[in-house]
This record gives C-alpha cells, structure tokens and sequence, in this order.
C-alpha cells in the first residue's frame, strides 16, 4: 500500500543564521539567546525560538511567530559575540509528515534516516536532488522540516511531488 | 615475417598452426643503451622510434606488468588533434599524421578508424569557442567544420536536439578524428621493436635508480636486478611521480582516476565520436559494438585503478541529457585508470634536471590519442638531446617560468583539468 | 566513499569539494612559491587532504586517506589541525 506524505511550505516564518565570532564558544552565544547550544547538529528550542545547528559555531534561528525586526533584536542580543544574517527571504521551509515522510527523504539524500540514529531534534545540512537541504525532525509520527534556498524551492517542489507520487 | 594476403593465406592452409611469435619476451640484459621505464603504448612506440629513426636497437623496455597492461588498456580509443593552443595543436596533429600512416609503418592492423568527432554546443558564447578553436585548428592546416543544428541531425539524428536545458546548436567537426584499437597499437609497436632487436622485459619493476658519483642515472635498479643505461626515460603516466620520487624528484603532477564504461553490445548506431558540451561526456562505438563512454575524473588523488558512484552518476546524467536512447542500454563493465594530472593539463616530454634521465609524463587524460607523436618525440629527445620541433612547449620548467598550456583556463588545481 | 565529516557524521564524497594535499604551505616572499603552487609529493598511500564539505556544515576539513585503497583513516576540522 502506497505511503502517504503530506507536505506544506511554511508561511510567516522569520529566520536567520547565526555565527559565532572567533574564539566565541556555544555557551556564551546560548547564553544570550537562552538556549542551550552545543556544536552538534542537533535542534533546541526555548518555546519561543528556535536554533538549528548547521555546522560548528553556525545555527538557523527560527522564530515561528516573530515580532517586526527578528534579526535586528537578534544581532542586539549578540552584539560581539556573532553575526547575525537576516534569511526570512532566503530559506522556504517544507514540512514533511505522514507515515511516508521518512521514506521520502531516504530516496533523496544520502544520509540515514533510520529512527535509531534520526530522531526528534535531530538536523543534518545536506543535498537533496543536488539540491542544499538542512533537514530537521519535527516529532516521532514522524514530521521533518526542510530548509532550502527559496531560489530553488520550486525544484526541490518537483522532487517533492514525482517522490510523493511513486511512494 | 611480413604480415600479408600471401602470409595469411599460407597459415589459413595450414591450419593457423604455424604463425610465429609477435614479439620477443627478452630477459634483461647488463646494459643497454637506452632504457625505458613503462611497456605501455608510449613506451614501446618510443622505443620503435628510436630504432627506426635514431638507428639506436641497444635498446630495453621495462614493465612492472605485462606490456599494454596499465592506462594503455584503460582508454576509451579516441584519436584527434582538436586542440586550440599553438604549444598542442602541432603535436596532436603529427600524432593524427602518424595514425593515418601507423598499420603500413607497423605492419600491423591497428585499426585506426578515421570515423570523426563532433563536439556540441549548447549556447551562443560555446559556439563563438568552438569557431575560435576550429580557426585555431585550420590556422595549423588541421581539418574543422562548424555545424550547424541540421548539420547535426545529419550526422546524428537520435540526440536531443529540443532538450529545454541543453538544446543543440551545433558542433565543431573533426572528420579525420575517430578510434583506434588500444592493444592492437601496444602489440603493433611491441612486434615493430621487437623485430628492430628492442629487448621488451615483462614483469620487471624499477625499485631504484643507479647513479654515478657525480649524482647523474646510468641504471636502474629492478625487481630483476641492476640494469645499466646510457639514458633512462620514464614512460609511466599515472605513476610518474612515484618513479620519479625514487630518483628524488617531486614533479608538478597529481594521480587521479578516470572511470569508462561500455555497454552491451549494440548493432551500429553511433557514427562517429561524439562529446556533450553542456557536461562532460563523451561516446563512440567500438568495433564489436559496444557503447564506450566516459566523462569528468572523479576529482580526488587516487591510486586505486577504480572510482566512486557519483562519477557514474554524474555520467549517466550527461548521457541522458543529450541522448536519452542511452537509457535503454546495459551497463556490461566499467573501470578507472590512473591519470598523471599535471598542473596545466598538458604533458611533458623533458629532460628531468637530473643528467641521464628523462621524462614523458603528465598526459592527463589525453595520453591514447598521443601515443606515436609522444613516442616519436621522446625518441629524438632521447637520440639528439633536443625537443621535437612539435614537442618544444612541453617542457618541464615551464611551469617555472610562466609558460603554462592551459587549454581550460583552470590553473594550477590538477582535477579541474 | 564516504567522509568522516568531524561535525556531521559520514556522508558521501559528492557533498564535498576537493583541494587536494594539505601539506604545502603558503610562504611568506617568493621564495618556494613555485614548490608550493605546482609540486607535489602526490603519494601512493596515506595522505592528509583538503576537502570542503560544501553541501553540508562549510568547514573545511583535513582527512587521511590511503589513496591506493581509498581506506579513510580519519579526520579533523582543519582550523583544529592547523591546516
């Protein structure tokens, strides 16, 4: 029986990538934002943002629900401890979910999904139909968000949809 | 024995039973005058060209392996002489020449298959390039036509012509390009030295070289024991700097691998040689039918003689994309070769700054096509210490004094030639 | 062949960019410019390389390869290892 995936592209988010400065360490930058950062690629959240972790020193902040000025107040925050890139214009965001989610993503990147090593708050910065992707699972059922340049979102659109279809 | 109708009519009648050796498998003598490092297609082609036009026979080719054994046996066939830059056309189309004149100078069946290549394009800047180099190529009295789009069609009727991303508007036409068989030209030298008194040693690996006290090669050291030489040239592209590292020497050269791939046997349906302009790829059609095929090497530093997945990807994307029939033939075999990368993507024929030794090297993936020009210039260079007047620009301290042939354009970063 | 990405985990070679041997350094004056730009020791076995793992964390890394295998031995962030 065909797996089923829904997807959606998320509207009114507010991003922007967030890079410590030299010698800045995850605490310190944490800190300022009160979120417990680590250099992994893991996601956290405080309730009110987001960060996922896309390399060492580098997360994407998120905030679902943002106030005007997202990144100024951000940058504010972090005022010579990192910069701050506002990307609410430069990501769009696709929500994965549906009991065919996992299996989708498995037929597009090169990386295991496989519940025992992808997990909730789990993140991986990756290429999907040559595509730059920073994938991150949402909860168990399983939901994954996925961040792209918004330049290529129509094409990872049409991977989305000839996958969903031979699902 | 001469190979002809009347020889071959002779052994047909006597049930095939009676033809001779090809070539002779020599035992290593204590010295000779020249002593070449590599049995592969440029090796023993060097060392024909040596007798048969130096009147030099003290001769040995050494091989770790068997003789066609290394990158010799890992092309895919092409011959053509469509390069754009004065310091290669020359070369390339002395190589075309001695092709076109290689089975009566050999006697032997190399068959050299002056089938042609087409060279797409895709855009208009890609071809302004192409009529650049096709100038370029007539400028040194080499042939070239540019097609146009139904020229094409002519030519090839089941490309994608219409494909959206990548549509064809033509193509730079070589007609006296095509292929040639691999082993037939390792043999056809090998036989031609061979019958010239050259000593071709098999299975005999240089662990050393000898030196004199005043630091010049007159040997070198073997898994077969000490050989003496006058002078040593290194035919081992792909593993040039390891040889070269025995003597000492760091060159300007990277080992990379190049994977190719035939199919299935098919009835003819390719014409002639025919590149993508969009991507890298490149076909034609052997002999027995097979679709040979290549593209990009796989860009790492690699001794394996075998390449990873996203190659094959990235290939089988270029053939779809410019012809889609491809998908419905077989893979049969695939495999990679060594390729010395130099840093401007051009070979070097050179004395090495160590007197006694010397250097035919660094032919990238174009090293097939070269092989009796190479063998023809690294004989003079070895008889007369002097370049061939179509081999001066290869040399190796041109990347010292500025003198780069970049065909590309990539600069010093070996895998993006 | 996969890379051990010190931030990511394993991943496939295409999501990486190749620089090539990581031993040259760049010298101060002219001197050894040349040696650093075009020689290289090109060896046939471990070699610790530059790659860039441009679809991925965009760090560059230094791995130990063995290139007559492709065996990859390890790997470090190059701005640890000094590269």
């Amino acid at each position: 029986m065909a797996e089923h995936l829904i997807h959606s592209e998320q509207e009114g988010w507010a991003l922007a990538t967030v890079m410590a400065r030299r010698a800045v360490g995850p605490a310190a930058v944490g800190a300022a934002l009160e979120l417990e950062l680590r250099d992994e690629p893991v996601a956290v959240s405080n309730g009110a943002i987001r960060a996922i972790g896309t390399g060492p020193g580098a997360w994407l902040v998120i905030d679902t629900e943002p106030d005007h000025g997202f990144a100024d107040a951000l940058q504010d925050r972090l005022e010579g401890l990192a910069s701050v890139s506002d990307q609410s214009s430069g990501y769009a965001v696709f929500r994965l979910s549906g009991a065919g989610a996992r299996t989708a993503l498995q037929r597009g990147a090169a990386i295991d999904f496989h519940p025992d090593v992808f997990a909730p708050g789990s993140v991986a910065t990756t290429a999907i139909a040559h595509i730059g992707a920073i994938v991150w699972q949402v909860d168990d059922s399983p939901t994954y968000d996925v961040a792209v340049f918004r330049s290529l979102s129509g094409s990872f659109r049409h991977w989305l949809e000839e996958t969903a279809a031979a699902l | 024995m001469r190979y002809s109708v009347f020889s071959l009519s002779a052994n047909a009648l006597s049930g095939h039973r009676r033809w001779k050796r090809v070539w002779r498998d020599a035992e290593p003598a204590e010295a000779y005058d020249v002593v070449i490092v590599g049995g592969g297609g440029h090796g023993l082609a060097t060392a024909h060209y040596l007798a048969r036009n130096h009147g030099i026979t003290n001769v040995a080719v050494i091989e770790k392996g068997w003789i066609g054994g290394g990158n010799a046996g890992r092309n895919t066939t092409i011959i053509r002489s469509n390069y754009g830059l004065p310091g290669n056309e020359p070369f390339y189309e002395w190589s075309m020449k001695l092709w076109e004149g290689l089975e009566q100078d050999l006697n032997y069946n190399v068959m050299v298959s002056q089938r042609g290549i087409v060279n797409l394009y895709h855009s208009d800047a890609q071809r302004d390039a192409y009529a650049r180099r096709g100038n370029a190529m007539r400028l040194h009295g080499v042939d070239a036509e540019l097609l146009s789009s139904d020229d094409v069609r002519k030519l090839a009727p089941f490309l994608d012509f219409e494909s959206a991303r990548f549509p064809i508007m033509g193509g730079l036409y070589q007609g006296r390009a095509g292929t040639a068989r691999h082993d037939a030209v390792v043999w056809g030298y090998a036989r031609a030295a061979s019958q010239r008194g050259v000593d071709i040693i098999q299975n005999c690996e240089v662990t050393g070289f000898v030196q004199d006290s005043a630091g010049a090669i007159v040997g070198v050291e073997t898994t077969r024991g000490a050989i003496r030489a006058g002078k040593v040239g290194l035919a081992v592209a792909g593993n040039s700097s390891r040889v070269a590292a025995l003597a000492g020497l760091r060159l300007p050269i990277e080992s990379h691998v190049l994977q190719a791939f035939v199919s299935e046997g098919l009835k003819p349906v390719i014409p002639g040689v025919i590149t993508f302009g969009a991507g890298h790829f490149y076909i034609s059609q052997s002999d027995k039918g097979g679709l040979v095929f290549g593209g990009d090497i796989d860009g790492y530093n690699s001794y394996a003689q075998r390449g990873n997945l996203p190659v094959v990807e990235d290939v089988c994307e270029g053939g779809m994309a410019v012809m889609p029939m491809i998908g419905r033939a077989r893979i049969l075999r695939s495999w990679g070769g060594i390729m010395d990368m130099s840093m401007d993507g051009s070979p070097i024929i050179d004395a090495s700054p160590l007197p006694g030794l010397y250097l035919n090297a660094g032919w990238c993936y174009g090293g097939f096509k070269a092989t009796p020009a190479s063998g023809w210039c690294f004989a003079h260079l070895l008889a007369t210490d002097r370049s061939h007047e179509t081999a001066t620009a290869f040399r190796l301290d041109r990347f010292e004094s500025g003198h780069l042939i970049d065909e590309k354009g990539a600069g010093a970063q070996p895998n993006l030639h | 062949m996969r890379l051990p990405c010190p931030y990511c985990g394993d991943r496939d070679a295409q999501e990486f960019s190749y620089r090539g041997d990581a031993g040259p350094r760049r010298p101060e004056g002219e001197d050894g410019l040349f040696d650093y730009v075009y020689l290289r020791d090109n060896p046939a076995g471990p070699i610790r390389e530059l790659w860039y793992h441009a679809n991925g964390c965009r760090n560059w890394i230094v791995v130990t390869r063995d290139t007559r295998t492709h065996e990859v031995h390890g790997s470090s962030l190059a701005r640890e290892s000094g590269a």
